[in-house]
């Protein structure tokens, strides 16, 4: 029952026992006592039940608020569109490059084992292989592209995800995160991958990584070599 | 000793056009028995099955690496002493130290040449 039904109640119920026929000046006294008491609850319980409805007035508007942000970033677009078209991007870039590697070493291959007596077959065999060769390398310029649109998405995805981050209020968590099966392996077994910018040359790196091993940068193939001198 | 230019050479590698790639090297070199492996498990099967002279190996591959075919190696009896060369792109220091300390014949790093592949061929081997 509302708090404001109930003050209406009570003053209900201490009208009618004034309105008795009551001569104990005590009794009328607590009466009145109880009278004022009731009104002040029940400014009480009015200031209450407004502070609670504008708490939850706040929280509905801050939801809906925050649906809206949610809704501007377009999670389902990341989902269904972004992330698939880039990662059927990068399957094509694959795909590309491995058709045009099979083109490149079969041609290469042919004229390695091509039969040089003949002279002038030979060299049109060279010369066609060659030019099939020179136009596989065109899957170069398709595989940028398709690289630079994978590129844009991730950035797409990033601006949303920090947006996203920055309306929620996220809080980064600074504490290590669990090491997943897949990440134990990867340490286990120095799966590193190759280095961007490939791998450095200098002795100065070898002596480093004998001394502190593990600290040293990745080394190039004089560097190797040196190890087994 | 002088290398037997038909003894028998392992590669193994889970990309196919590696493979092929160091099938036609080796070919250019003179070496022209070359079997293959698509990752460190199927290599172990194989060399359980046959004696290779040689072992030339990628690191990153799945479900065995090449290291791990490294460590498998080194520890059994009947093919501990078969040379073997990591051929990878893990080009960090840890990486080579390990291979070493697990007694890896040689290290080549990717990308690389027929050049390079003889010359730690015959590091390993001797002249051929």
């Amino acid at each position: 029952m509302p708090a404001a039904n109930v003050a209406a109640q009570v003053r209900t119920s201490l009208a009618t026992l004034k309105a008795s026929d009551l001569q104990d000046a005590q009794i009328m006294e607590v009466l009145k006592l109880a009278h004022q008491l009731t009104d002040t609850m029940k400014l009480f319980f009015s200031s209450l039940d407004q502070s609670i409805c504008q708490e939850f007035n706040y929280i509905a508007d801050y939801i809906s608020k925050t649906r809206d942000e949610i809704a501007a970033l377009r999670p389902n677009d990341i989902k269904t569109e972004r992330i698939p078209t880039a990662g059927a991007e990068l399957e094509a870039v694959v795909t590309d490059t491995e058709k045009a590697t099979e083109v490149i070493m079969s041609a290469a291959e042919s004229v390695l084992c091509d039969d040089e007596t003949d002279y002038d077959t030979y060299r049109a065999n060279v010369e066609a292989r060659m030019m099939e060769i020179i136009e596989s390398c065109s899957f170069q310029d398709l595989a940028g592209q398709r690289v630079s649109k994978v590129v844009s998405s991730l950035r797409h995805v990033e601006n949303r995800v920090s947006r996203f981050a920055e309306v929620m209020g996220v809080r980064e968590d600074l504490s290590p995160n669990e090491e997943t099966n897949e990440e134990k392996r990867n340490r286990e077994q120095l799966l590193n991958g190759p280095a961007i910018g490939g791998p450095e040359t200098s002795q100065d790196d070898i002596d480093a990584m004998f001394a502190e091993a593990g600290d040293a940068p990745d080394l190039d193939q004089n560097s190797i070599d040196n190890l087994f001198d | 000793m002088a290398v037997e230019m038909t003894m028998p050479i392992l590669v193994v590698d889970d990309y196919k056009t590696m493979i092929r790639i160091i099938r036609n090297l080796l070919k250019q070199i003179g070496f022209e028995n070359v079997d293959d492996a698509a990752d460190g498990q199927e290599a172990y099967e194989k060399m359980q099955n046959n004696k290779y002279g040689l072992v030339i190996s990628d690191w990153n591959m799945e479900p065995m690496t090449g290291y791990e075919l490294l460590q498998k190696v080194r520890a059994d009896e009947s093919m501990k002493s078969t040379p073997f060369i990591m051929v990878t792109a893990e080009s960090k220091t840890e990486n080579v130290v390990a291979a070493k300390k697990a007694g890896v014949n040689n290290y080549i790093v990717k990308p690389f040449n027929a050049g390079t592949l003889k010359a730690k061929m015959t590091a390993v081997l001797g002249d051929f």
